[in-house]
């Protein structure tokens, strides 16, 4: 009999956050432009130091203008991706659950494309727009997903589904309909892109993504016992009702989030919190840590296999995400002696 | 006023910790809408059980049984009447501090990704700690405890779905008891056992009623099980509390025969427990 | 240093990092020893661009034509993978395609500006190679008239003020001749084809509707969508003078007879009578080539007014030149 301790949980975590380094590493290292590792190392004393001398500017330009946005903006967004991925497939007991099965991205669609017909030059509008988008479809979502008062997991998944199919609707009869030039963004955008980071200072992004995440945390012993059943986690005193609440809000929040800032990324949601209950199993207080740090380091591998494995032309960073992904996942469920 | 004799005292004193459960005339009603009369409606119905005791509480199907459960488990509020365990009224306690005294075993379990037996068990200790907990050493040997006490020692690193049906209830009571509870609530247990599991199950449950601080309240319909393992029963019908007492005062062959609308026959046994079989010459 | 204060720290080291360069407007980032002439561009993006540039890189095919339509081919150092006219442009080193171009690459070419056009590129391309500095030019083609424009201003950017302006002037003055000989003749309806299944047309405010009204037509479609898809009895209900079908330029497409045989087409009177032009897809591009789109498909569609113009059997040197 061994329990899981938090040391366990952070040593496993701290093994994670090296392979995540190494990733980042790698993918500040690679690309068009030749810039060696010692000069990648002062390029970033540089910067922290603020001094600007020694080093051609250039250097500087790629690294922070281009290759660290990319790596920063894949790690919060494979983050929250993973996280909101466990915290859903908990919720609505269903393992095939990914984020997005709520029509948060649908809703986060909808709102990009009302910035882009209302206000298509403003900087940052369009992921506000987004996020707003999302917001609202979880409002509504939540509304329609309850039954006897509280959110009930089977509910919740067809008010999802219609809701998305509602909006997938809506926003194919706006892009038929509308004539503006610039519905042609739309496409860029719900691709699932890390290519061009917006205009929204990260450390926002961060601060969300660990109230959210942490939100999520705090319930996950609540979680490991309504996993075995929902009347029997109420009966050994878990206030489900609460936690239903807590994990549905903190999983949309953390799904609007990645989808407003570089669309719909798939896969991440779904395999990573799978990949790793193989690994360390199903203890939500293991997983949901582990969870986010392997979606970090996925979206990290696939962003910069993207734009470098075709030379000049970049591959979409979803598609990435599935030949990266669906590998490891094979070789595990073969692997597993059940 | 002369004050009671020391006698007296303790006599009542004792009666009073002796005591467990204290259910006072406890109603509850059903209705589809708020509106419309209620479908179905159960008590008042009042009886007391005392520690070490088990108590059956029988009925046909639709009488009320598992409702009164579900009040006794705190799990559905009573339109009167109260519930109190160990002196304190269960609608006042909180959701932990009702886990730590009330413990309902599942029939079944539903588990939506594999969990080892060991880590079900220890899942029973959740009461016991702060809202995000990691298990203490006291966890572990409390629910090896738990484990030990219903045979199932062995079973430890299993995964639960390799368990055969009999192994999963023995398993899913050890989670109860590692709640350590003062009441052990169990709906139906019986229903998909062979008869030597019901006998094992009930002499099992017997077993812990007696050797623990437990009190172990049983649903069931089975006349002659109950007959045999319980010390009080409870009589239900229809909603109503026909009769309450041990089995030799419950078990009338004439009210027996209406509750249960088939002709019966009830023998006394030289153990002081009745016992109930089908008439057959008619 | 406790828990807390670490954790403040951190995030305050990724507020230093992370900082953009701007967020309110997008300007180009600073670029040290950057002097040249402050620019506006054709989408109201503000830059500076060098005075003398050396190093052009092109995102667009119909830019990269236009570069070397200006002579300044030599200059060229990177295009997309698309660009293939001319010829020579298939050989210069490539930065990806128009829409998701590498911008690694872009960036270690070192450009002293980079030509994009709204017709092909994203936004946020242009607006990420700003804020990292270097220049792009954006040009926004929405008339046949603004197109030739931009080939003089394109030349005034990179340095080739002269040549802009002579092959903005002569390109205008073929248009103006053709002009004058369609003068009295009625445009001719057409019904012009983006795709043939489903079919789907251009809309009134579009950069091809513009084309044709210079070559003496007029789409049958009224409307503002930019790229409707006709219900088949709206066509049938409007019966066009002439179905125009565009080819690329390696002249794979479909020409008359695949659609006398084709169930709902050959219920057109355009069709029956022989009346499908295909032109290669030159009038969808705002390159220079586009005003010889323009003259063929005016040929093609008013056959009588290039009569005794020494126009060949392949019709490939209209007059009015």
């Amino acid at each position: 009999m061994r329990p899981l301790t938090p040391r366990r949980v952070l040593t496993l975590c701290s093994g994670l956050l090296l392979l995540l380094f190494i990733a980042v590493v790698i993918s500040l290292r690679v690309g068009a432009y030749p810039i060696s590792i010692p000069d990648i190392v002062a390029t970033l004393f540089n910067r922290v130091a603020g001094r600007s001398d020694l080093i051609p500017p250039v250097y500087s330009e790629v690294i922070f203008g281009l290759r660290l946005p990319r790596i920063v903006l894949g790690i919060i967004v494979g983050a929250a991706l993973s996280t909101a991925g466990a915290g859903f497939q908990a919720l609505l007991r269903n393992p095939l659950a990914d984020p997005y099965v709520l029509g948060v991205s649908s809703g986060a669609a909808l709102g990009a494309i009302m910035s882009l017909i209302f206000t298509p030059h403003v900087a940052g509008a369009i992921q506000m727009a987004a996020f707003i988008g999302a917001g609202l479809t979880t409002g509504v979502v939540f509304l329609l997903g309850r039954r006897g008062g509280q959110l009930d997991a089977a509910t919740l998944l067809l008010a999802g589904i219609v809701t998305t199919s509602f909006l997938s609707a809506v926003i194919m009869f706006l892009m038929t309909t509308l004539s503006g030039r610039d519905l042609r963004g739309i496409e860029f955008w719900v691709m699932g892109n890390l290519s061009n980071p917006p205009a929204v200072n990260p450390v926002w992004l961060l601060i969300i993504l660990i109230v959210a995440g942490g939100s999520i945390y705090t319930t996950t012993s609540d979680l490991n016992l309504m996993l075995t059943g929902e009347q029997e986690a109420r009966h050994l005193g878990v206030n489900v009702r609460r936690v239903k609440l807590v994990v549905f809000v903190a999983s949309s929040v953390l799904t609007g989030l990645a989808v407003s800032v570089s669309g719909s990324i798939g896969y991440v949601g779904l395999l990573v919190p799978h990949v790793m209950r193989m690994i360390f199993g199903t203890d939500y207080r293991l997983l949901v840590p582990t969870s986010a740090i392997g979606g970090a380091i996925l979206i990290v591998v696939a962003d910069t296999l993207a734009r470098t494995l075709l030379g000049a032309t970049e591959v979409p960073v979803g598609a990435m995400t599935a030949l990266a992904g669906a590998p490891v996942f094979i070789y595990l469920m073969r692997r597993r002696v059940r | 006023m002369s004050a009671p004799s020391d006698s007296r005292v303790s006599a009542v004193a004792a009666t009073e910790t002796a005591l467990r459960l204290k259910v006072e005339q406890v109603s509850y009603a059903y209705s589809a809408t708020d509106r419309s009369a209620p479908q179905f409606t159960l008590g008042p119905v009042s009886f007391d059980a005392r520690r070490h005791d088990l108590l059956a509480i029988l009925g046909p199907n639709a009488s009320g049984k598992s409702t009164l459960l579900r009040l006794l488990a705190g799990v559905t509020k009573p339109l009167s009447g109260r519930v109190q365990v160990d002196g304190e009224e269960i609608s006042s306690l909180d959701l932990k501090a009702r886990a730590q005294k009330i413990a309902l075993v599942q029939q079944e379990s539903q588990l939506l990704f594999p969990l080892r037996v060991w880590e079900y068990v220890l899942q029973g200790r959740y009461p016991y700690g702060k809202r995000l907990r990691f298990e203490s050493e006291e966890d572990c040997v409390l629910a090896t405890n738990a484990l030990a006490q219903v045979g199932a020692d062995s079973l430890r690193d299993y995964w639960m779905d390799e368990l055969s049906g009999g192994q999963k209830q023995r398993v899913i009571l050890a989670r109860a008891m590692a709640q350590q509870p003062s009441l052990l609530l169990l709906d139906e247990p019986t229903q998909h056992l062979d008869l030597g599991g019901k006998v094992e199950l009930l002499r099992r449950l017997r077993k812990l009623a007696d050797e623990n601080r437990h009190t172990v309240i049983v649903v069931t319909h089975e006349l002659d099980l109950a007959a045999d393992f319980a010390d009080r029963v409870v009589l239900l019908q229809k909603g109503k509390c026909l009769r309450e007492g041990t089995p030799a005062e419950v078990y009338d062959r004439a009210l027996l025969e209406e509750v249960f609308d088939a002709p019966l026959e009830v023998e006394m046994r030289t153990n002081g427990r009745p016992r109930v079989s089908l008439r057959t010459n008619y | 240093m406790g828990f807390w204060q670490k954790v403040g720290s951190l995030l305050l080291l990724g507020a230093a990092l992370g900082q953009p360069g701007s967020a309110s407007t997008v300007v180009q980032g600073t670029k040290p020893g950057a002097r040249g002439r402050f620019v506006i561009d054709e989408t109201g993006r503000h830059m500076t661009i060098p005075a003398n540039v050396q190093r052009i890189v092109s995102v667009a095919p119909s830019l990269t034509e236009i570069v070397y339509a200006l002579g300044a081919g030599d200059r060229l150092v990177g295009d997309t993978n698309l660009c293939d006219i001319p010829a020579e442009a298939k050989l210069k080193p490539h930065v990806g395609n128009p829409q998701n171009p590498s911008l690694e690459d872009i960036v270690a070419l070192h450009p002293d500006v980079v030509l994009a056009t709204t017709s092909i590129n994203y936004a946020a391309t242009a607006d990420t190679l700003l804020k990292l500095g270097i220049a792009v030019y954006t040009t926004d083609p929405e008339t046949v008239l603004g197109t030739l424009d931009s080939f003089a201003k394109i030349g005034d950017v990179i340095g080739s003020k002269a040549e802009g302006v002579a092959v903005e002037s002569a390109l205008r003055a073929r248009l103006e001749a053709l002009q004058g000989r369609l003068a009295d003749h009625p445009p001719a309806h057409v019904l012009f084809l983006v795709w043939l299944t489903p079919p789907m047309s251009i809309g009134q405010n579009t950069f091809i509707a513009d084309a044709l009204r210079w070559a003496g037509a007029e789409s049958i479609l009224a409307t503002d969508q930019r790229w409707p898809n006709p219900a088949f009895e709206e066509v049938l209900r409007l019966q066009p003078d002439y179905i125009v079908l565009t080819t690329d330029h390696e002249g794979s497409g479909k020409d008359a007879t695949d659609l006398r045989s084709r169930p709902q087409w050959k219920d057109l009177v355009a069709v029956q009578l022989g009346r499908v032009v295909t032109l290669n897809d030159d009038i969808e591009r705002p390159s220079p080539a586009l005003v010889d789109g323009i003259e063929q498909l005016a040929h093609d569609l008013h056959p009588e007014i290039f009569i005794g113009c020494g126009s060949s059997g392949t019709g490939t040197a209209p007059c009015g030149r």
